[in-house]
């Protein structure tokens, strides 16, 4: 047996550890366009702020490979697949083959298709390369234009503020995280931006980027012109599909697969942000490109392509922050009120940056933000997981005391919920 | 959960783990179900935990010996996914004893201890510290013959 992985990040790993915990001894390859060992994507946040050296944002251990008998391809991209051959093809051309493989190729920064983008000074905030062409010109100027009021950009004017530049946020929407949260929270978190010396302009989108070479100047799209050499475009992700274009392996959102995390041809899998899995609040298709999805999906892949018997739940929209001292969670659907659904809030403080908002959809819980107040967040994360019928607790829900042992007999048993006692015994209750 | 808190200490003695900064975090809790059901609240060590998928810092792994799952506090970077994925509600936010900043801190099971602090310190023997099956058979029996099955005080 040939395990091909194409793709060394969450999911590329994580099928690694997947496949090692069911067959300890079969040939495992994974091959990345990127030339580092696997590092946490989501750290270079903290890499630019200055907060995390870039030896300390390794995401396992050096000798990972070594330990896992892995051979490790990097700096090569793999241009297409031939699933009748069962072979990826490089770049260079050469081909490598394959028994069973998965597919972890990721997603890249969407651009934002404007005349002068390519200049050098405008980058996305996604790769360990992004954030180190990031601090180098950091050092060159003190200013930075961020756009994009999602989540990426937020975590990217956090980073450069941290670093001590001058930043400005420009969003093209009339308010930050417009695809997140609902306008009070995000009134909050912007709130919070300012105090902490970050500008925000809504309203407005970038024109054109010029300068020789290098950017010196962002024409915005009401005619003002911004003097800048560091632009961070925080438009969000597009999954890399293309090496399966002329494959038979079927695309939507990005590759679509079934319950097994399997694609439409047989033995060929995908996980992380490259994959379309099912939402589990919205019970459609959708590629929820985030790290923790990606590395529960790379696990179960990996485990699937030895043998294919563990089912995915589905994955969850889900994002939790800290921007200076400030924790920040959005999970599920967390958007303004739409028919049919409805909100709870408990004792917020909007001006002590103190808030929790869940949001209910008949008797399930379908969303939740919570701004400061994180404890116990999880036991809100499982009950939408196990979509589990709340009524009866429903009053207590946004309470500062609700917890675990609460909702206890709602989550227990459900399919799905991972509740289970370590092999070396643990601490239970007797009833 | 004072015998945690102190557990988790640098000093620890109670009275000197009260004055101490940042106060030491319990990371267990005695909470209530519903009225008059108290029900002792702590880290479940998972199978297939949640919180470690969740970790963008790598910094939670499930020792491969004993299969508990533990927390590099060095590695962790505050991000609260963890806390936004644990089923249980049970990862602690605890101040850096600089001050700056916040890590999320969990259970441990005591590893450096023959017997965790909490179940020590439980006179009721609510909590009971052992195999599983041992666990298992330990249920309903009285409280001599659970000490002599589990060898545990």
């Amino acid at each position: 047996m040939c395990y091909l992985i194409v793709g060394n990040c969450a999911a590329g790993i994580n099928a690694v550890e997947g496949i090692r915990k069911l067959d300890t001894n079969s040939k495992i390859t994974v091959i990345s366009d990127e030339n580092s060992p696997v590092y946490c994507r989501s750290l270079i946040t903290d890499y630019v702020a200055g907060t995390r050296k870039k030896e300390d944002i390794l995401y396992r251990e050096k000798d990972f490979y070594e330990k896992n008998k892995v051979d490790l391809i990097l700096g090569e991209t793999v241009k297409g697949i031939d699933v009748s051959k069962k072979e990826v093809i490089l770049q260079k051309g050469n081909s490598l083959s394959y028994n069973k493989l998965l597919i972890a190729s990721g997603a890249s920064s969407k651009p934002l298709r404007i005349k002068g983008e390519e200049k050098y000074g405008v980058f996305g905030f996604r790769t360990l390369h992004d954030a180190e062409e990031i601090i180098k010109t950091g050092e060159k100027t003190g200013k930075a234009v961020v756009f994009g009021g999602g989540l990426i950009g937020l975590k990217a004017a956090y980073a450069l503020k941290k670093r001590g530049l001058d930043v400005l946020v420009i969003v093209k929407s009339s308010r930050l995280l417009s695809r997140t949260v609902n306008a009070e929270a995000a009134g909050i978190l912007g709130n919070w931006f300012k105090e902490n010396g970050i500008s925000i302009r809504t309203g407005i989108g970038p024109q054109e980027f010029s300068g020789n070479g290098e950017i010196e100047e962002v024409l915005l799209d009401n005619g003002e012109k911004i003097s800048v050499k560091l632009v961070i475009v925080g438009k969000g992700v597009m999954p890399n599909i293309s090496l399966v274009k002329d494959s038979p392996v079927k695309t939507h959102w990005g590759i679509i697969t079934d319950e097994f995390l399997q694609t439409n041809v047989e033995g060929v899998f995908a996980a992380g942000d490259v994959a379309e899995t099912t939402d589990m609040v919205t019970g459609t298709g959708a590629v929820n490109a985030l790290w923790t999805a990606a590395c529960e999906q790379g696990r179960i892949a990996g485990m699937n392509m030895v043998r294919k018997d563990k089912k995915y739940p589905g994955s969850i929209g889900a994002n939790s922050a800290d921007f200076f001292g400030l924790p920040f969670m959005s999970v599920g659907y967390a958007g303004e009120i739409k028919e049919g659904y409805e909100e709870l809030t408990g004792s917020n403080n909007p001006k002590e940056y103190s808030y929790k908002r869940i949001v209910l959809k008949g008797n399930r819980l379908v969303g939740f933000t919570t701004i400061n107040k994180i404890e116990n967040a999880g036991v809100y994360t499982a009950l939408i997981r196990n979509k589990a019928d709340i009524s009866s607790i429903r009053d207590i829900l946004p309470e500062d005391y609700f917890d675990y042992p609460k909702v206890k007999d709602l989550l227990k048993g459900k399919e799905g919920f991972r509740e289970s006692i370590s092999p070396q015994g643990e601490i239970i209750r007797i009833a | 959960m004072i015998a945690c808190a102190v557990e988790q200490s640098s000093t620890g003695e109670l009275f000197k783990a009260i004055s101490e900064t940042p106060l030491p975090v319990s990371l267990i809790e005695v909470t209530t179900a519903k009225e008059g059901e108290s029900f002792p609240l702590q880290c479940r060590h998972c199978e297939e935990p949640y919180c470690i998928d969740a970790c963008i810092a790598g910094a939670i792994r499930k020792d491969p010996e004993t299969g508990l799952v533990l927390s590099d506090e060095e590695k962790c970077v505050g991000c609260w996914m963890c806390v936004m994925t644990c089923p249980f509600g049970v990862i602690r936010v605890s101040l850096l004893p600089d001050k700056k900043g916040k890590i999320a801190v969990k259970c441990d099971l005591c590893q450096d201890r023959k017997i965790p602090a909490c179940v020590e310190a439980c006179y009721t023997g609510a909590l009971l510290f052992g195999e599983v099956e041992d666990l298992i058979r330990a249920v309903n029996k009285s409280k001599e013959d659970r000490d002599v099955l589990l060898n545990s005080r």
